[in-house]
């Protein structure tokens, strides 16, 4: 009785390796693409690479960092590419993320396509620049309750060139039940004359991946990795008077913009620099702003509080920072000048500043942003 | 479970949708966690319906604070965040906006975290997340924030 169960399951045994045999090698014949070429503009930089992989990633193998603030899950959108060869129709993961021109241009999510064959992209020449870097935190400090002023000293490469107001993409690595690395964007807040540093203000996101590991795990001295520099907010070099609005955060990158162009003797400009917090504790860099007052005379800091606590003893302006925008729109701004609007911030409230900022008359291609939190 | 249920929890797991997953500890299956929340919520003498308008209320009311907390009807206080993309549901009828609002019920102190995709997942779907997911809708702590 014994020996025909056990010569039956030993039979099931094999039969079930054998499968698994065939299985496995069906997939190394079927899925194996072999290695692939990707042209990339038109002829400028031509790659061969292992097939099977998404483009995103295959790129990334090689150096090329196509930005994407969610590691390429397909929940961003952000790293688009234009494909000027056949890969096939555009997937249902890619189309709530593509405008109905960009889907006729063929633009794709990279994360989303795999390369099966030859393949022709283009993609801005500045992606070329983008290194990923290895580096160490040298310092981390609590600038406000939830706002922690990351300091990384870049071991390899050891210098970064950017524009001030870039962003990089920070690398958190796994934990708790996190089981990948997670990158997120985040705008340098230090000058680009720091060539061997990246200085970053993470707000913690409850819930957030990256934000909360920067808040509750991350040491002085551990190893990180940022890749960079992306985005398009820079200062366009013009006379213009800039209208600068950011709130949390969003400080970062005009941080850097405005000791940049103190360095760089870039005084002339008037800049108008609305902060906006809900109370007195959610406030930071004061001092910093009033000592960029005293060099540059042009240079004006608002910050507005639009919950200020009886115990603030708030002097200052109160209320959202678009209804402070907006009363100095009117009673203190010489609107005859030529405007500029720079924003960074919450998606919300750059769509309030926008709205604001076009009934002024500022013209909408010259207001500059970057819309990620 | 049926089929459509088998598939949500599927998309559930970590590293599917997002890294962290939308069931958090808990090891019981789909169908028994929204069959247990939902008696709870009863016992609570909470309505799904009622409650979503409350919430939905509530992420409006917060946009208005421009990414900065801002206090509702003087018992809330309550912060809207956003970032870059989309989420799309585990039962695979919608993607929405990478929306958090925090939500602190001033009176009794209690700590209450949504999005977009949850409360969408609680009005359609009486899935409120599996215990230790960060955004599961505590049905307690939704009892003292309607409060």
């Amino acid at each position: 009785m014994i020996i025909p169960v056990l010569l039956a399951s030993s039979a099931v045994g094999a039969i079930t390796a054998l499968l698994a045999l065939l299985i496995s090698i069906t997939d190394k014949i079927v899925n194996n693409y072999g290695e692939v070429s990707i042209d990339i503009n038109r002829g400028k930089r031509q790659l061969k690479v292992k097939g099977g992989a998404p483009l995103l990633f295959s790129l990334a193998e090689v150096g090329i960092y196509v930005p994407s603030a969610c590691g390429g899950r397909g929940s961003c959108g952000a790293c688009k590419v234009k494909v000027t060869s056949d890969v096939g129709p555009h997937l249902p993961t890619e189309l709530p993320y593509l405008t109905k021109e960009e889907t006729l241009e063929n633009v794709r999510l990279s994360c989303q396509i795999k390369l099966k064959k030859d393949i022709e992209i283009q993609i801005p020449e500045a992606l070329f620049n983008i290194k990923r870097y290895r580096g160490t935190v040298e310092r981390i400090r609590d600038v406000t309750h939830d706002i922690k002023e990351v300091y990384i000293r870049l071991e390899e490469p050891k210098e970064i060139d950017f524009l001030a107001g870039q962003y990089v993409q920070l690398m958190v690595p796994p934990y708790d039940k996190i089981k990948e690395p997670t990158e997120r964007a985040y705008s340098m807040s230090s000058p680009p004359s720091d060539r061997n540093h990246v200085e970053l203000l993470v707000r913690l996101v409850p819930g957030g991946i990256v934000t909360t590991y920067v808040h509750t795990r991350m040491k002085e001295g551990e190893t990180v990795t940022v890749t960079g520099p992306f985005g398009e907010f820079h200062v366009r070099e013009t006379g213009a008077t800039m209208l600068c609005v950011a709130g949390g955060s969003g400080m970062a990158p005009f941080k850097s913009i405005f000791n940049d162009m103190i360095e760089k003797g870039k005084t002339h400009r008037e800049v108008w620099y609305f902060f906006g917090a809900r109370t007195k504790k959610d406030l930071f860099y004061l001092e910093e702003m009033k000592q960029l007052e005293s060099q540059w005379p042009t240079f004006r800091f608002i910050a507005a509080l639009s919950e200020p606590q009886p115990d603030d003893d708030w002097k200052g302006e109160t209320g959202l920072i678009t209804q402070v925008l907006e009363k100095y729109l009117t009673t203190q701004i010489d609107r005859s000048r030529p405007m500029e609007g720079y924003l960074c911030g919450n998606p919300g409230m750059l769509d309030a500043c926008i709205a604001v900022m076009k009934k002024f008359q500022v013209p909408p291609e010259k207001i500059y942003f970057d819309k990620f939190a | 479970m049926s089929p459509e249920l088998k598939r949500a929890q599927e998309n559930m797991q970590p590293g599917v949708i997002t890294s962290a997953g939308f069931l958090g500890e808990d090891t019981r299956n789909l169908a028994d966690i929204i069959e247990q929340d939902e008696e709870t919520l009863q016992k609570l003498g909470i309505d799904i319906e009622e409650a979503s308008r409350v919430l939905h209320h509530l992420l409006e009311e917060g946009r208005k604070g421009l990414g900065e907390p801002i206090t509702v009807e003087g018992k809330y206080q309550v912060q809207v965040t956003e970032a870059r993309g989309f989420l799309a549901c585990p039962f695979e009828d919608g993607i929405f906006r990478k929306t958090n609002a925090e939500v602190i019920h001033l009176p009794s102190g209690t700590n209450f975290l949504f999005s977009e995709l949850s409360l969408h997942l609680f009005e359609k779907h009486h899935f409120l997340q599996g215990i230790g997911s960060p955004f599961r809708i505590d049905p307690q702590k939704l009892k003292k924030v309607l409060s």
